[in-house]
C-alpha cells in the first residue's frame, strides 16, 4: 500500500463508505492520469449551468450520491440526462433530480459532465480486482456482447508493464475491433496498456477490492473512462 | 522430508491391506533403517522390531509416515516433535477437506508443526516416492516398480500423482520423485517447487493444480525455478458467471491460472499424458530458443498430421535455408518434399543425415522426427547420438512398430538424449509446449491454439534472436 491514500478514496473513509461515487471514482483514475471527460460535481441548478458553461454544451447530467449506485435506473430513469444542450435544458435535469432526491431524503448532488460522443471509438472494459488466491489482477475485453456472450476477456496478475498489458489486448479474439476493421480508424492500443497497468497499479498501491471502469472510450488517439465504480475493501 | 537418514512408520500394522501394513512394506525397501511404531504391537515387522513410541527410537529418524486416524495425529506430532523427527506424512483424511470438524483438527496440527518445525505433507494425501533413494513413503501397490528418473511430480492429488508415476513407469520413463501434496497444511506448491527446483536428480517439474488459496505464491515459485516447470490445472468448467458484466463476475479461476502461468513463464497442458510427454521433453533435451519446429518424416501422412497439430499446439513452421535444402537435395537427390517438413518418402539409410542437416538449420529451434519403425534399418540412433547436445536443440522422435521389436532401439535413442514418443499427435504436443516455454521465457506471448495468431505453414519468418537464459 502506498503512505499517501488519495483524497476520493480518503473521503469515502471518513464518510464510512464502501463505495466510491462516481466523481470520487474519476478523480482518482484522473489522478492516476487516466483521461476522462470534464465534470464538475454541483450542489444546485445555478452551479449546473455555471459547469455548463464552463465545459461546452452538449453535456450529460447525472444524479450524484452515494446512496445511489444504479444511476440510469434511478427515480424512473431521471438520474442520468445525455444531450443537453442549453442552460435550460441542464436547469430543468438538475432541478428534477435534486428535488427528486429531497423528496426521497437522500443527500444528492448533480455530475455535470462533457458528452462524448460514442462512435469516437471502441468501448472497453478495464477492470481491477483483488482475488483471494492471486491478489490484485486485471482484466480487458471489448464492451457489450463480446464481453458478456463471447466471454472474450483477458486477465492478468497486476502489477503489469505496458508490454504485459499490450499482450493482455493483443490476446483477446475481438483484437481486429481495435485495430481498425472496413475502414474505421485504430485504437490508441498503446493508451489502453497504459489504462490497464494504471488499474492494476491503482489496486496494487491501494485498498481496493474491485475498480470497474466500464466502458473506457478507445479512440485513435488516446481513452477516455466514461464510468468508474469504485469499491474499497473492508477495513 | 526427502531425504531423511532414518523413517518411522507410526501406526504400522501386521494385519495386512491396513494402511498401516502397506505403508510399512514400502517404506522397508528404503536403503537406511526404517522403524514400525505400534504401541498395541510386538515383534517384528519386514525384519524390524516395533517400537511403542517414536521417542522411544534411539536413532535419528528424521522423517515420520503417519498412518493412524485424524484424532491421534496431535498426539502423534507432539511425540513427533519432542523426538526431533523435522517431517511427518500424514496419510488421514477426515481434516480441512472434511468440514468444520475437520478444518479445526488441521490448525491444530498446523500448529503443533510450526511449534516443533515439522514439515507436513498431507494430510489426505497417499504419500511421497523418491525412487533414486528408494524411498517409496506411499501405500499404494506396485510403487516399488516405478523406476528413477529426471521429473518430479508434485501433484494435489495423491490419486493423480500416483497415475502420472505409473504412467512414466509406463512409457519407459521415470521420475525423480512423486509427491502427492493433499490439503497442503504446511508443505504445498511453493516449497516443494523450491526444493525440487534445487534437487540434482530433477530436470523437469510437473504440477497438477485443482486450486489452491495462494496462486500468487504457486506463481512466484514458478518463475523463480530454473527447473522448467509444466502445469495442468484441472477445473476448466468452473468458469465465472458472465450474467454480469462486471470484473468480479468476468474473472473466474481457471482464467486466472491460465493467464497467471503464462505470465510467469509455465506453459500449461490439458491431459496427464501431455503433462508427462512436456516433462520429457523439456527435461531431456537443450531448452530451445524459440519456437521454430523443423520436421523430419519418412511417411507423408503422419508428417502432415504433424504439421497441421503442431502449430496449434504453439509451435511455428518456418522455410529451411536454401542451404539446408540444397543440403538434403544433395543427401537425397529427388527427395519427396525438401522444404519444412522434409519428407523422404519413406525410411532409407540416409535419414539420419537428413535429420542432422535440418538440426543444422540457424532456423529451427527444435526437431521433430517421424519414421515408422523399419526392422532391416533400425532407428537411426548412431547420427542422432549427442546431436541435439551438439547443436543446443531438442530432437524428438515419434515412431511406431511392434513394440517389442523397436523396444531396444527405442530406448537406445532415449540413451542417446531423444525422448521418443508414441503417436504423432503426441510428439507435435510436445514439440508445441517445448516452442511455448521458449516463448514464455523470453517474455513473448505464446502462439497458443485457436486465437487466430497463428502463422500459416512456410512463414518464412526470420529465426527471432533471444537471450539464452
Amino acid at each position: 500500500m502506498s503512505e499517501e491514500t488519495p483524497a476520493p478514496i480518503a473521503a469515502a473513509r471518513e464518510d464510512g463508505r464502501h463505495t466510491l461515487t462516481e466523481a470520487e471514482g474519476k478523480e482518482l483514475l484522473a489522478s492516476a492520469g487516466i483521461d476522462t471527460p470534464s465534470f464538475a460535481v454541483c450542489a444546485d441548478a445555478d452551479a449546473a449551468v455555471d459547469a455548463a458553461e464552463d465545459i461546452g454544451y452538449p453535456v450529460v447530467v447525472k444524479v450524484s450520491s452515494p446512496a445511489v449506485t444504479h444511476k440510469s435506473d434511478w427515480a424512473g430513469g431521471i438520474g442520468v440526462a445525455v444531450g443537453l444542450d442549453s442552460a435550460d435544458a441542464v436547469r430543468d435535469a438538475a432541478d428534477e433530480i435534486l428535488t427528486t432526491a429531497d423528496e426521497r431524503g437522500i443527500d444528492a448532488d448533480v455530475l455535470v459532465e462533457e458528452a462524448m460522443d460514442l462512435d469516437r471509438g471502441t468501448e472497453v472494459i478495464v477492470g481491477g480486482i483483488r482475488d483471494p488466491s492471486f491478489g490484485p489482477v486485471v482484466l480487458t475485453g471489448l464492451g457489450g456482447v463480446f464481453t458478456e456472450i463471447f466471454e472474450d476477456t483477458s486477465h492478468r496478475i497486476a502489477p503489469i508493464d505496458r508490454a504485459e498489458a499490450r499482450s493482455a489486448i493483443e490476446e483477446l479474439q475481438s483484437l481486429p475491433l481495435l485495430e481498425g476493421y472496413r475502414g474505421s480508424e485504430p485504437a490508441d492500443v498503446d493508451a489502453l496498456a497504459d489504462a490497464i497497468a494504471t488499474v492494476g497499479d491503482l489496486v496494487t498501491e491501494h485498498p481496493i477490492a474491485e475498480l470497474d471502469v466500464n466502458p473506457v472510450l478507445a479512440t485513435t488517439d488516446g481513452v477516455i473512462a466514461l464510468d468508474a465504480l469504485v469499491v474499497l475493501e473492508d477495513h | 522430508m526427502f531425504e531423511p537418514s532414518a523413517v518411522a512408520v507410526v501406526g504400522a500394522s501386521k494385519v495386512e491391506g491396513k494402511i498401516g501394513y502397506e505403508a510399512m512394506a514400502n517404506a522397508a525397501l528404503f536403503d537406511g533403517p526404517v522403524y514400525p511404531v505400534n504401541p498395541s504391537a510386538s515383534g517384528e515387522l519386514f525384519g524390524s522390531e516395533f517400537v511403542s513410541s517414536v521417542t522411544d527410537i534411539d536413532d535419528d529418524v528424521d522423517l515420520a509416515l503417519c498412518c493412524v486416524p485424524g484424532p491421534a495425529v496431535p498426539d502423534v506430532l507432539e511425540e513427533c516433535g519432542e523426538a526431533g523427527v523435522g517431517a511427518v506424512v500424514l496419510y488421514s483424511s477426515g481434516f480441512a477437506e472434511a468440514g468444520d470438524e475437520g478444518e479445526e483438527l488441521q490448525e491444530t496440527i498446523v500448529e503443533i508443526a510450526d511449534e516443533h518445525g515439522i514439515s507436513l505433507l498431507g494430510p489426505n494425501t497417499s504419500g511421497f516416492l523418491v525412487p533414486a533413494r528408494n524411498l517409496r513413503c506411499s501405500f499404494a501397490s506396485g510403487v516399488e516398480e516405478i523406476p528413477a528418473g529426471n521429473t518430479a511430480i508434485l501433484a494435489q492429488s495423491g490419486g493423480v500423482a500416483h497415475t502420472l508415476a505409473y504412467q512414466s513407469r509406463r512409457q519407459g520413463r521415470g521420475i525423480s520423485a512423486m509427491v502427492g501434496l493433499g490439503n497442503r497444511a504446511n508443505v504445498g506448491f511453493a516449497e516443494t517447487i523450491e526444493y525440487f527446483d534445487g534437487d540434482e536428480n530433477t530436470d523437469a517439474i510437473v504440477l497438477h493444480v485443482e486450486g489452491t488459496d495462494d496462486g500468487r505464491g504457486l506463481l512466484e515459485a514458478c518463475r523463480a525455478s530454473d527447473t522448467p516447470v509444466i502445469a495442468y490445472k484441472v477445473g476448466q468448467s468452473d468458469v465465472g458467471d458472465f450474467a454480469e458484466s462486471h470484473t468480479g463476475a468476468l474473472t473466474g479461476d481457471h482464467e486466472l491460472y491460465t493467464a497467471g502461468f503464462a505470465q510467469y513463464g509455465t506453459p500449461t497442458v490439458d491431459a496427464t499424458d501431455d503433462l508427462m510427454d512436456a516433462a520429457a521433453a523439456l527435461g531431456d533435451c537443450p531448452t530451445p530458443d524459440g519456437p521454430n519446429v523443423g520436421v523430419v518424416t519418412a511417411q507423408a501422412g503422419p508428417g502432415i498430421i504433424i504439421t497441421d497439430r503442431i502449430q496449434r499446439a504453439g509451435g511455428r513452421l518456418p522455410k529451411l535455408s536454401e542451404s539446408t535444402q540444397e543440403r538434403v537435395d544433395e543427401i537425397l537427390p529427388g527427395v519427396t518434399y525438401a522444404d519444412n517438413p522434409v519428407d523422404t518418402g519413406r525410411p532409407m539409410p540416409e535419414f539420419g543425415e537428413i535429420v542432422t542437416a535440418v538440426a543444422e538449420d540457424d532456423r529451427i529451434d527444435i526437431v521433430l522426427v517421424y519414421e515408422l519403425f523399419e526392422e532391416a534399418l533400425g532407428l537411426p540412433v548412431e547420427d542422432l547420438d549427442g546431436l541435439a547436445e551438439r547443436v543446443g536443440k531438442p530432437v524428438l522422435f515419434a515412431t511406431e512398430g511392434i513394440e517389442e521389436t523397436l523396444a531396444e532401439e527405442r530406448e537406445a535413442l532415449e540413451a542417446a538424449g531423444v525422448p521418443t514418443f508414441a503417436t504423432p499427435e503426441r510428439a507435435a504436443d510436445a514439440a508445441g509446449t517445448l516452442a511455448r516455454y521458449a516463448q514464455l521465457q523470453a517474455g513473448q506471448p505464446a502462439t497458443d491454439g485457436g486465437t487466430g495468431t497463428t502463422p500459416t505453414v512456410g512463414d518464412a519468418a526470420e529465426p527471432e534472436v533471444t537471450a539464452d537464459e
